[in-house]
């Protein structure tokens, strides 16, 4: 059985079609509408059995209007609303500030994007999902009889989506999603230790995904903490992909926006053209990768995509635009030039665009380490694979100071054992712009709507301090 | 009881979304299937938000969206499903009994089917309405409040960007079962925020600042607008000048924001039912157990009218009421839903939360409180530390519920020295075990109240109020 009826994209235009209508008896000039339909299985796993199974679609429609560089935007569920929505819209933009030069983007010529969407997913029962929940917690039984997976789950979805404009604009596709997290927790003689890990793809993850025994792996690392000097140290700390997604996603990605940077919000402002990596390193906001969870044909206000060099051996090199975003700052003079670098993104069809990253990837010119080689690196130092309290970094100075439970000592090139806990602080802009090596995996973290993190493992050799509790 | 209600409870009679013949022929179809309990739970929301940057109208965006949860209970376990399309919710009826049972076939041996503790029937309405009905407020209204905002926040040449937003919500919600549940209630809620970004030359610093609750226009009108952008700059600029942090085991006062994020890290997620039962609790067998300093009592009410975690009836339609999560250091109770309820063979006690019409209701906190204790004011609290930090204001926290460790960090901070406040921090965050730092709180000032509106994330996102007195920890982990 299909999980997304057949005629799903042709249900939305139709309410594209009547939210249009609308607008152009309204007299809108200008008018650009999105739509969207998700369909999805899930399960939740608790106390080592699946607790619920849910399914279930949810979505909506968006409408952008444009009268004479005065925008307005309103959502609504039902495109019977359409009249009253649009006249909201409207009434929004008469009260908006003129953008001198902004206008909605016209067509223009793209290519799909392969790996969007696989018919596995679509064709997925509810009882296959409830196999693969199944198999998961008899894997981690399987690996070690104390683990039990006491949180999580896993879901497919498939969402459809259509986007017209008065410009010509007529856009629409399938995207299929399946994601698993879970956390995996060992308690025995007083002593409890748990670690979360997850996977996603736009491709159905057949068999049992590399996170399920990972986590089960760090739940056993953690167990029998060490006692290490109670003072804090400046020390080089070599953080896992999923360790240092979560700051990377609260301070770097923020930092690449294009009105960050001019209203020099960002850390990055004034530094186009100098060094602010590591001279090895390269960082690419990616949204045509191959089934990237930000990858589209066009973005959120129908401008083809690209693959953009933000930084370049270590020089910023570029920032991020949306057609709104570029024409306004230019307005108001705080950039003589920018255009839309198709990089506007939208949270839902309940927020209109702004300028957003995509698939996000750090890469290295210098040949990359194994885990074993940048522990000898290392030679003293932590090794941290998650941590508490990234959203509370602050992204405009880049400092931050989280808490992990999951740390582990490296003495003489190896590892001594794990620390109960420790605090985690720096400045990770200082940190990343020297002494750092980066490892030869690349997995994909920190899924979002609008996009993802493709990072390895990334040895920070200054700017980190530990504070053991 | 720190906020009254000062807001006439309405009875009156609305607009009903869900066709009742309908949906309860549906829910006796469920039955039908073999379910031994159905529900059927619509959200209808209507919202607007307003965002204003350096003085002028960013985006500006009303809403309406509309959802369904049929979630039914089959042989022990849990078949759910989420639609915007409601009129289809009948034709899901089977399937989603199917979905249940093949949850339950699943089951372990010797795992307990679920079940749910009884709760009052009941066929009513209650709204709870505003002094002033935020849906009446006009956009210019909005724009005029958030100028003077930014007015305040933006009076300085080292500001380079004022932000400042509102939002507000209208949220209608049916519950139709098969045990002839039938209620309806509405609420609202408003707040407005910014943030400030100032730079002097090195590093750009930011502070961000929230007013709102649960309540309509009258809610922001009583806000001193002006004041809160005020203090919003006066911190940015002291940021400005703030020194990094010490690292290390101190003694620390924090301010009401930070009380309140502590209490809900540290114990309110921890107390959550649902996280207990599945193992993922550090208070799991603790119930009855001294967990915390004799000053130390804890309330969670989603019936402090203002706050900005109330809400009437919880999403099982259940009344809500006050709970005390430890009182003089005892743990006695944990926060329940049904379901965790019967598990634990305990009273239910309103704490079912969904975020929207789309998801089902899981285990949560509303407003969550430390009480007040004996001390007069800050300085008071000082006077004995040597060397400490007084941190303010939140930027958010985190909890391993399982391994009992959380972490909060401030806006802005201080040191103590010699029971003086002196020099400005800036990005401190703690960090600890909550076992061991409720046991660490060793002093309480005497006004417990409210502070800022905050998000809890638990999966879903519900909107919280946190607070308490000022509170001093002997010792904890400062970064």
């Amino acid at each position: 059985m299909n999980m997304i009826p057949d005629d799903a994209i042709e249900r939305l235009l139709e309410g594209c079609q009547t939210i249009a209508k609308q607008c152009e008896l309204q007299g809108i000039q200008e008018w650009e509408i999105v739509a969207s339909q998700g369909y999805g299985r899930s399960l939740d796993i608790e106390a080592g059995r699946i607790s619920l199974a849910s399914g279930g679609g949810e979505g909506g429609f968006g409408v952008r209007v444009l009268q004479g560089g005065r925008y307005g935007y309103a959502h609504l569920v039902d495109p019977s609303g359409a009249e009253h929505a649009v006249s909201e819209a409207s009434s929004i933009a008469k009260a908006s500030p003129k953008i001198e030069g902004f206008s909605l983007p016209n067509a223009m010529n793209t290519t799909p994007i392969d790996g969007m969407m696989d018919e596995a997913i679509l064709n997925l029962s509810a009882e296959d999902l409830l196999m693969q929940g199944d198999d998961i917690i008899s894997e981690v039984a399987s690996i070690d009889k104390r683990a039990v997976v006491i949180g999580g789950g896993v879901g497919i979805g498939a969402e459809a989506g259509v986007m017209v404009s008065s410009e010509g604009v007529e856009a629409s596709g399938i995207t299929t999603s399946h994601g698993l997290g879970v956390q995996v927790s060992i308690e025995e003689n007083g002593q409890m230790t748990s670690s979360w890990e997850s996977s996603s793809s736009r491709k159905l993850m057949t068999g049992i995904p590399d996170c399920v025994p990972l986590a089960v792996e760090w739940a056993t690392k953690t167990r029998d903490p060490i006692t290490v000097e109670n003072q804090p140290l400046d020390t080089p700390i070599l953080m896992t992909p999923q360790g240092i997604s979560s700051l990377f996603s609260n301070i770097i990605r923020p930092s690449i926006l294009g009105e960050r940077m001019v209203r020099k919000e960002s850390f990055w402002s004034e530094k186009m053209n100098q060094q602010v990596l590591d001279s090895h390193l390269t960082l690419l906001d990616n949204r045509r990768m191959e089934g990237g969870f930000s990858s589209s044909s066009r973005d959120g206000e129908g401008v083809p995509t690209s693959c953009h060099t933000i930084v370049e051996n270590g020089v910023l090199r570029k920032m991020i635009w949306s057609t709104r975003d570029a024409a306004k700052n230019v307005a108001e003079g705080r950039i003589t030039e920018a255009e839309s670098t198709g990089s506007a993104s939208r949270g839902s069809h309940m927020s209109p665009p702004t300028t957003g990253c995509g698939d996000v990837q750090l890469l290295s010119s210098n040949k990359p380490q194994s885990r074993e080689e940048l522990i000898e690196t290392m030679d003293e130092g932590y090794i941290v694979h998650s941590v508490m309290g990234a959203h509370t970094a602050n992204p405009t100075s880049g400092d931050f100071s989280v808490t992990t439970s999951t740390i582990l000592r490296v003495e003489n090139g190896e590892i001594r054992g794990a620390l109960k806990q420790a605090g985690v602080s720096g400045n990770l802009f200082r940190a990343i712009s020297n002494g750092v090596h980066l490892g030869h995996q690349s997995n994909v973290n920190g899924v979002s709507n609008t996009g993802s993190n493709h990072l390895s493992d990334i040895l920070f050799t200054q700017g980190m301090r530990i504070n053991p509790a | 009881m720190v906020i009254q209600s000062q807001h006439p409870t309405d009875h009156a009679r609305s607009t009903k979304y869900l066709d009742r013949t309908r949906m309860n022929n549906a829910l006796e179809q469920a039955l039908d299937f073999g379910a031994t309990y159905a529900e059927i739970r619509l959200m209808a929301e209507t919202t607007s938000s307003v965002r204003l940057k350096d003085g002028q109208l960013e985006h500006a965006i009303p809403g309406q969206e509309i959802g369904a949860t049929l979630r039914i209970l089959a042989d022990g376990a849990w078949g759910v499903h989420s639609t915007t399309d409601i009129s289809n919710i009948p034709n899901e009826i089977e399937s989603t009994v199917k979905l249940a049972r093949a949850v339950a076939a699943r089951r372990p041996t010797g795992s307990k089917p679920i079940g749910l503790a009884e709760i009052p029937v009941l066929q009513d309405e209650m709204h709870w309405r505003s002094k002033k009905d935020v849906r009446n407020t006009d956009l210019q209204t909005k724009l005029d409040m958030l100028q003077t905002i930014h007015a305040s926040a933006d009076d300085d040449d080292r500001i380079i960007s004022v932000a400042c937003g509102w939002s507000d919500e209208h949220l209608h919600t049916e519950l139709l079962t098969t045990e002839g549940m039938d209620r309806t209630w509405s609420f609202q809620r408003s707040m407005v925020n910014g943030m400030v970004t100032a730079r002097d030359g090195g590093d750009p610093v930011s502070y961000r600042m929230r007013h709102g609750g649960e309540g309509g226009l009258e809610l922001i009108e009583a806000c001193d607008l002006g004041g809160l952008g005020e203090h919003a700059r006066i911190s940015a600029l002291r940021l400005l000048k703030a020194e990094r942090a010490p690292s290390g085991k101190l003694p620390l006062i924090a301010d009401r924001d930070l009380t309140g994020v502590y209490i809900h890290e540290a114990l309110g997620h921890p107390c959550e039912a649902d996280l207990v039962a599945a193992g993922d609790s550090c208070l799991d067998g603790k119930l009855g157990q001294k967990i915390g300093n004799d000053i130390v009592t804890v309330v969670d009410d989603p019936t402090m009218r203002g706050g900005y975690g109330a809400y009437p009836i919880d999403d099982e339609g259940l009344d809500t009421r006050e709970k005390t999560l430890i009182k003089n250091g005892i743990l006695t109770d944990y926060l329940n839903h049904r379901e965790t309820a019967h598990h634990f063979g305990i009273e239910p006690n309103a704490g079912a939360r969904a975020q929207d019409g789309l998801h089902h209701p899981l285990v949560r906190m509303s407003n969550t409180m430390i009480m007040g204790g004996s001390f007069t004011d800050i300085d008071e609290l000082a006077e004995d530390i040597q060397y400490g930090v007084y941190a303010c204001g939140s930027r958010g926290g985190q909890v391993d519920t399982g391994r009992g460790s959380f972490q909060f960090a401030a806006q802005e901070a201080y040191l103590i020295e010699n029971g003086e406040i002196t020099t400005p921090l800036r990005d401190v965050s703690v960090s600890g075990l909550t076992l061991q730092i409720l046991n660490d709180v060793d002093g309480l000032t005497k006004d417990a109240r409210l502070a800022s509106p905050g998000f809890c994330g638990k999966g879903q996102t519900v909107p919280v109020g946190d607070g308490g007195p000022i509170m001093r920890i002997r010792e904890a982990l400062v970064g």
